[in-house]
């Protein structure tokens, strides 16, 4: 080699060296998923963003671990033996590592997170070019189901941490209870909005199953009911406030009832007008905490599963339950409850219709197979019913209760209008005079199965903690057999410890106290 | 007669490019003046008398010389009465004046004393004499004794400040590896480097991947490895858990050699644990099923235990003595233009669980040709296909043979698999671990392809550009399936199948120019200057359907179209550098270094994406001073410092953003979920490591000792941020959550200590004794945590200020509650009620019913004295890191045998013994432990007397940390408690290893050149007061370390082999 081209081929090299890659060599953006950086530009944007709130994994533990067993094991209305965590609610010994409470806790968060990150992604990135109303609609739509989340966890805890922006706990993660009644405040803040802001109806663009302004109006009125005897007594502004906001959904929404309840649950009816907020499950998702699971607590064999896997759990009505059903009341009976007998014409109908031949169990949520449903995919961890957290009858009942408020009976055209619309569709007779007990036995079979029970215990423990306790433990919270129609109660689980007042509140889950001392400490008032 | 495999691998020692360099360097060129005259000759070894190629005779005195040829022969002009010096790598010198001979031939002695051993130090080599840092090595023989399927093994206990803990036992397994302590909450590691090529971006499937599973071992010249800033700031960002550069044979100028080696042998399972057979099993069950709240648990075929089997041994079910073998054969040699080494192997090996095998074909090329005199140029190729059964680890089938019944039977008579058929609904429905093992499919495939080429480019002497340019090609594959069955009352009613391919390319391109001249025959000088780049990209695809035809179709093709679900991704990340290297030394004595880095990376945001990495070094070699020069039991003395700072990138791909996955709902076709919490904010791992040492030999190198004492502290400590629940956000599985940001949380100190002595303790004419000893002692505290003062939360452990990470936190157990004076204390001796737990406030009712404590409960210590058992009475349960690490090999050679014996020890850790849990718990229904019968046994201080009188029960084995068998689970006695905690520490015999080397002349007629034959026993014995299968339990995750959950244990390993070789 010359000297020469040495030098230049040196000079060559070293330059060569010390040149750069092209400055965007580090740029490496997302290749498979989209970046929240370039997201939420457009009303098709936000749409696509609350969409993924109405469902999917951050709602399937929940439905799975805690929606029955909470809402109705604990308050009485089922029970499940071979289940640890079923039975410490049956036996009211739940402790703070009990497998449901840490569901619920944790799910209700997981819920409030993405709501929240997505509340504060619209409210930085979206850009002035969509429609004020779009963006406001779907604020909305999240701050509506986080209010839901709140309404869930002031019920079940009272004090909790009210959590609104999730980037801060990454720098202060030690955050203090706050006082129930802030939560209760926020929930109102959080749906008072969504009610102006969600348009009325299910218009052209309003896509069918998202939440509206009637659906937000009537959970106001039942969190303003709810929340009307938290200070010991009702309160009258509050009743006030729930009879305003029930009784513009009564009146004003055009919603009705469907005719046949049996249909609600049905999932050709998934998008019922009755179904004000329901989880909008796709049967697609078939992992495991990512659908519906509730057909995991079916205890019917594998004719009426979904592909061909039986349940696990056989979830059943307890004997109070059963003896809360009169003899007429056999429409909301039998499709709530499989007795001994029951002939079922939806369930396995290529197969000719199902007769139950257990004692009794489980039957709303249980909707049978592929065929059945007329879906591709279905396992039994993703069932395409879209089970409803807020139905219309449910606005009528709290109406009725909030014009009852702190009377002892009434007679109020309106109340017994809704009061009665809800029997008549369960086949039953009309009545002229309403109470207090008769709307709680009304929820409690319209609604069993769909965890309400133990949030009307709750709400009735603010005001009436005495004849909440009673209720508790009044009935017999036992399993029973059933053959010719006579029912004979069997054993308990376990010795059920007599219920107090402390039994309406679940403990704070234990790993939750260590991580966080502060949780264990007073609650402090929440800076709005 | 000399060992001469053992030689062939000396001369390999040090890599041929080093040789080249230094020879190189050497040969400067000057005028020479006088009258000359040709001197002609032979240069052999003496150790078998072959020639020596590439021999270098140089003038005393002067820089002028010259190498010897193919045929060991030289040529060269000299001036009567001037000194020639005949050098070669791993021989030592030798001098002989010239007197007017024309012909000198000379016969080498092999050097002992590796004086001019080369270490491999990124971007470029240095001799060992010289290094700065803090730098261990291993070499062919360690890795040749060691008989490991994965070259780490053979690391253990060698390297000193190096922990290296097996993940899983099975073949092929992952092995976690740590120098000098943690540095990360999260999973970290150090920097593996193949021939100069950084192991990155390889597709991993099946559960974690070791990166080295491919490397054939005797494919390995030498493992240097880097430890201290000093050493590893090099390689920048990269190099801050240490950087281990691995360095393959390559050829060198010699005759052409064959090398063929075989071993065969077997594997065993070292130790069984004591379960209950099954007459013990059936006592137990009818003791307890008289207990309170039992009774429904009748078993008719238990009615007279005496009269029972032993019932199935899961264990003995399970495992098996596992054959494996291996073949390599290396073909290697050269001339002085090209050097060639070519080998390829085969290992196969099953493992010692059913469903377990590691079976590896590779293939190496290295080749270097000194293309004309100012190119070089030269590449490393390794092809790889490993193909793996994973089945026993992924379906977890060691856990399972210990949770199964003894009443179990593998298959019943008809064939069918055994399972339970109780139809007592509370047992819980557990599969049949051999059925699982052996139906299940769990097969990965991996297929790799690791190149790189070079070219040297030299200037003018000492001026030299190396071009390099590498590429990592790398696919697996995993194919799932479980097919339906029934064992006993369970039933999987559908065959479930999926598979996952992934591919990823690393690509890198690196250049960089050196400098060496010694100045004034007195300064030495080597500067070095570079610019790196990388790219990586891989891609997934996934898939899986249900409701298979046929079990013997088990493609996804097989399955129910209908349950068709597929998951594709891809991903790319780039890396830039700039770095620069300065070492001078002055008269020999006094050598510096300085190291810079500029390291750019695509995973942080854009203002966090570039970094400056830095080090100083010096050395002082004290045997070159005045006042040591004439001591001759000092043959090398030399004092260290160093002092750097490296940043670590922790994190993940675009960890700065929150993305969004596309899901289905419902409400629209499709929604876009928000996946996790991104953190612009984040920032690398700073570390600044100060480092002091101290080497040194004597005694006519028969004592050879190296001892390092550092400190490092790191700041900005990254991880994803363990938040409480009501953050909406966890770490790893949860679905729902939000994935947890990565946040900068804290800063941490490693501290510790490390010593390696090399001695010849015996050195005779037919006898040697050689011990090598290594003792490392780190002490890992965390300084600061950024999170309000939160602890971070592991599954059993506790990460707090003050202490080192992943503590282990729980109950103490102080026994049973066994007599009333535990329950009401007694007012006159002052001694109170034991404490209970309490529910809403209240403490629980000490009674024989449910939902109350009652005798045979344990009793957990109080901490804060407040009368109840609630979370503030956890308290720290000991470390999961050992304190200590030991090595300690020892060599025999006598005539031709040599025997090889190795130990290692690891002191002072904590192992949660997670099997126990259900295995000691009499309420479960699991399979027992033979300790369980041991269970607090109830009795009546009068018998007439009431059984739930708390006056009138009491214990009699009250001594006893089992709980009674009553049927309630109020007291939660098998929340996590030191009952379970134990003792790691182990001294395990790693290595005995035999061999024979027959003499050279019996070879000699049936041309062979050297035959070697061995025997070696691994993992011979290991003593430990832990109860379980090992103690040794790795963990990529600091934060959760130190769980025995049944996890695959190590074997023990006969191995017999024979190597032969063949020459010209």
């Amino acid at each position: 080699m010359k000297l020469k081209s040495n030098i230049y081929y040196l000079a060559l090299a070293v330059a060569g060296l010390f040149a750069s890659c092209s400055k965007d060599f580090l740029d490496r953006a997302p290749l498979s998923e989209i970046s929240t950086e370039n997201f939420y530009q457009t009303t098709s944007d936000l749409k696509l963003a609350t969409a993924a709130l109405y469902a999917g994994s951050q709602w399937a533990s929940w439905t799975y671990n805690s929606y029955l067993t909470i809402g109705d094991v604990m308050s009485g209305n089922m029970v499940l033996g071979y289940n640890d965590d079923a039975v410490q609610l049956n036996t009211f010994s739940v402790t703070g590592e009990n497998g449901a409470v840490i569901a619920n806790w944790g799910d209700m968060y997981k819920v409030i997170a993405h709501c929240n990150t997505t509340i504060n992604s619209i409210n930085e990135k979206t850009p002035e070019s969509v429609p004020e109303a779009d963006k406001n609609a779907a604020l909305s739509e999240a701050r509506f189901i986080r209010g839901y989340a709140y309404y869930n966890l002031a019920l079940l805890w009272g004090d909790v941490p009210i959590i609104e922006d999730n980037n801060t706990l990454t720098t202060s993660p030690l955050v203090s209870l706050n006082l129930v009644n802030d939560v209760y405040q926020f929930v109102v803040n959080d749906l008072t909005f969504a009610a102006k802001n969600l348009p009325a109806a299910i218009g052209s663009d309003w896509e069918r199953g998202r939440v509206t302004s009637w659906s937000a109006q009537g959970l106001l009125g039942k969190v303003y009911l709810s929340w009307s005897g938290l200070s010991g007594e009702r309160n009258q502004a509050l009743l006030d406030s729930a009879k305003l906001y029930a009784g513009n959904v009564c009146k004003y929404s055009g919603l009705e009832l469907m005719d046949n309840y049996a249909d609600l649950f049905k999932t050709a009816n998934n998008y019922n007008d009755e179904a004000l907020f329901a989880l909008r499950w796709d049967p697609s998702v078939g992992g495991w905490l990512e659908g519906n699971m509730l057909q995991i607590y079916s205890s019917g064999g594998t004719e009426i599963s979904a592909d061909g896997q039986a349940g696990w759990f056989s979830i059943m009505p307890t004997y109070d339950m059963f003896l809360q059903y009169s003899a007429d009341d056999t429409i909301r009976r039998k499709a709530t409850f499989m007795l001994k007998g029951d002939y079922y014409a939806e369930l396995n109908a290529a197969g000719g219709g199902f007769t139950y031949t257990g004692d009794a169990g489980l039957k709303k949520h249980i909707i049978g197979t592929k065929k059945d449903n007329n879906v591709s995919i279905m396992t039994l961890t993703s069932s395409a019913e879209h089970n409803a957290l807020l139905r219309l009858a449910d606005v009528y009942l709290v109406y009725a209760e909030s014009i009852l408020g702190n009377n002892e009976t009434t007679t109020d055209a309106d109340a017994l209008l809704y009061f009665n619309k809800v029997r008549t569709r369960a086949g039953l007779e009309t009545v002229v005079s309403l109470n207090a007990d008769a709307l709680l036995k009304e929820r409690r079979i319209e609604f069993a199965a769909e965890s309400q029970y133990w949030p009307d215990l709750v709400s009735l423990s603010y005001y009436n903690p005495q004849k909440a306790i009673d209720l508790l433990n009044g009935g017999e919270r036992v399993n029973f057999s059933y053959s010719d129609g006579v029912a004979t109660p069997g054993d308990p689980f376990g010795e059920i410890t007599p219920a107090t007042i402390n039994s309406f509140k679940l403990p704070i889950p234990s790993s939750e106290i260590t991580a966080n001392p502060k949780l264990s400490k007073a609650p402090v008032p929440y800076s709005f | 007669m000399k060992l001469k495999s053992s030689v062939s691998i000396k001369w390999l020692h040090g890599g041929l490019r080093c040789l080249i360099v230094i020879v190189l360097m050497n040969l400067f060129v000057l005028p020479a003046f006088g009258q000359k005259i040709s001197i002609t000759g032979v240069v052999k070894s003496n150790a078998d008398g072959t020639t020596l190629i590439g021999a270098t005779i140089h003038i005393k005195g002067t820089t002028s010389g010259t190498i010897t040829d193919q045929n060991g022969a030289y040529l060269l002009q000299v001036e009567n009465g001037e000194t020639l010096v005949f050098s070669y790598i791993g021989f030592e010198p030798q001098e002989i004046k010239v007197q007017g001979q024309k012909f000198i031939d000379i016969t080498l002695k092999e050097d002992t004393k590796s004086v001019d051993e080369v270490v491999v130090i990124g971007y470029g080599s240095v001799k060992r004499k010289d290094v700065t840092g803090s730098v261990s090595s291993v070499g062919s023989d360690d890795i040749r004794q060691s008989q490991s399927v994965t070259i780490e093994q053979s690391l253990q206990g060698r390297i000193p400040g190096m922990v290296i803990q097996q993940v899983s036992g099975q073949p092929g397994g992952d092995v976690f590896v740590q120098i000098h302590g943690t540095t990360g909450f999260s999973a970290s590691g150090p920097l593996y480097v193949l021939d100069g090529v950084e192991l990155q971006g390889i597709a991993s499937v099946g559960g974690g991947t070791n990166p080295l599973a491919g490397i054939n071992p005797s494919d390995i010249e030498s493992i240097d490895v880097l430890k201290d800033a000093s050493a590893t700031a090099i390689y920048g960002s990269k190099g801050t858990d240490g950087v281990i550069i691995i360095t393959t044979k390559r050829g060198r100028i010699a005759p052409p050699k064959v090398e063929y080696q075989f071993s065969t042998g077997f594997q065993q399972l070292t130790k069984k644990l004591p379960v209950m057979n099954l007459r013990e099993y059936a006592t137990f069950v009818n003791e307890r099923n008289a207990g309170w709240g039992w009774g429904f648990d009748t078993r008719p075929e238990f009615s007279n235990p005496k009269y029972l089997g032993k019932g199935t041994d899961w264990q003995d079910e399970l495992f098996r003595n596992a054959p494996s073998s291996t073949h390599t054969l290396t073909v290697s040699g050269g001339d002085a233009r090209t050097q060639y080494l070519l080998s390829g192997a085969s290992q196969s090996e099953e493992g010692i669980a059913l469903g377990s095998k590691f079976d590896r074909i590779s293939f190496r090329l290295n080749l270097d040709n000194k293309t004309t005199d100012w190119l070089k140029i030269g590449t490393s190729l390794q092809l790889v296909n490993i193909d793996e059964n994973k089945n026993s680890t992924n379906s977890s089938v060691i856990r399972s043979a210990l949770e199964q019944t003894p009443d179990i039977e593998v298959t019943n008579a008809d064939g069918s698999w055994g399972g339970s058929s109780s139809t007592v609904g509370w047992v819980a429905q557990k599969v049949n671990p051999y059925a699982i093992a052996l139906i299940n499919k769990d097969k990965v495939n991996r297929k790799q392809v690791f190149g790189n080429l070079y070219a040297e480019i030299t200037f003018a002497k000492g001026l030299v550009l190396r071009n390099e340019a590498a590429i990592n090609f790398s696919m697996a594959t995993e194919d799932v399936y479980e097919p339906s069955y029934t064992m006993g009352n369970l039933e999987k009613l559908t065959s479930e199948g999926s598979s996952e391919s992934k591919q990823g390319v690393y690509t890198s391109i690196k250049n960089y120019i050196t400098y060496s001249h010694l100045f004034a025959a007195k300064y030495s000088l080597t500067a070095m200057a570079g610019h790196e780049a990388s790219l990586e990209k891989s891609e997934r695809l996934y898939a899986s359907r249900t409701g298979y035809v046929s079990d013997n179709v088990n493609v996804i093709d097989g399955g129910d179209p209908t349950t068709a679900i597929n998951e594709g991704s891809k991903d790319h990340k780039s890396s830039e550098s700039y770095f620069g290297r300065l070492n001078v030394g002055i008269n020999d004595k006094y050598l510096i270094t300085g190291n810079i880095r500029e390291d750019g990376s695509s995973m942080y945001a854009e203002n966090n994406r570039w970094i400056l990495s830095y080090s100083g070094a010096m050395a002082w070699k004290l045997n070159n001073e005045n006042f040591l020069k004439g001591v001759s039991k000092v043959n090398e003395l030399k004092l260290r410092l160093g002092y750097g700072l490296t940043n670590r990138q922790a994190g993940r791909d675009y960890v700065y953003t929150s993305t969004l996955a596309t899901v289905p709902t419902g409400v629209s076709t499709t929604a876009q979920l928000t996946q996790n919490v991104g953190n612009p904010d984040l920032e690398w791992e700073q570390t600044k490591n100060s480092s002091i040492g101290l080497d040194g030999t004597f005694f006519n190198w028969r004592l050879n000792f190296a001892v390092d004492f550092y400190l490092k502290r790191t700041n900005g400590l990254a991880m994803q941020a363990s938040l409480p629940m009501y953050s909406g956000t966890a770490i790893g599985y949860s679905p729902g959550s939000l994935d947890a940001p990565w946040v900068n949380v804290g800063s941490m100190e490693n501290k510790g200590f490390d010593i390696r002595i090399s001695t010849t303790n015996i050195k005779g004419k037919d006898f040697t004794w050689k011990t090598d000893m290594t003792i490392s002692r780190n002490i890992n505290k965390v300084l600061k945590l950024n999170t309000d003062g939160a602890p971070i939360m592991g599954d059993y452990s506790k990460t707090v200020v003050g202490r080192s990470v992943g503590d282990f936190y729980g109950y103490v157990v102080e026994g049973v509650f066994s007599s009333s004076v535990d329950v009401y204390g007694d007012e006159e001796k002052g001694i109170k009620p034991h404490a209970r737990p309490s529910k809403n406030g209240e403490i629980l009712l000490f009674a024989n019913a449910s939902g109350s404590i009652w005798y045979g409960d344990l009793m957990y210590k109080d901490m804060d004295g407040n009368g109840i058992i609630d979370e503030n009475d956890q308290t720290y349960l000991g470390s999961p890191v050992p304190k200590v690490q030991l090595g300690l090999n020892n060599t025999f050679t006598y005539k031709n045998f040599d025997l090889n014996v190795f130990f290692n020890a690891s002191i002072g850790n904590k192992v949660f013994n997670q099997l126990r849990v259900n295995a000691e718990n009499p309420i479960s229904s699991y399979g027992y432990f033979r300790s369980l019968s041991n269970y607090a046994k109830l009795a009546l201080i009068d018998s007439e007397g009431s059984d739930s009188d708390p006056y009138n029960v009491y214990v009699t084995n009250s001594d006893t940390d089992i709980p009674g068998v009553r049927n309630d689970q109020t007291n939660e006695n098998t929340r996590f408690s030191d009952k379970y905690i134990e003792d790691g520490s182990f001294v395990r015999c790693k290595n005995i290893s035999l061999g024979y080397t027959f003499s050279e002349n019996l070879l000699k007629m049936a041309h062979i050149n050297s035959l070697r034959v061995f025997t070696s026993v691994t993992n011979a014995f290991i003593i430990t007061k832990y109860s379980g299968m090992d103690p040794e339990i790795g963990s990529w995750d600091p934060t959760n370390a130190g769980i025995d959950n049944g996890f695959y244990p190590q074997s023990r390993r006969f191995t017999f082999g024979v190597n032969i070789t063949l020459s010209k």
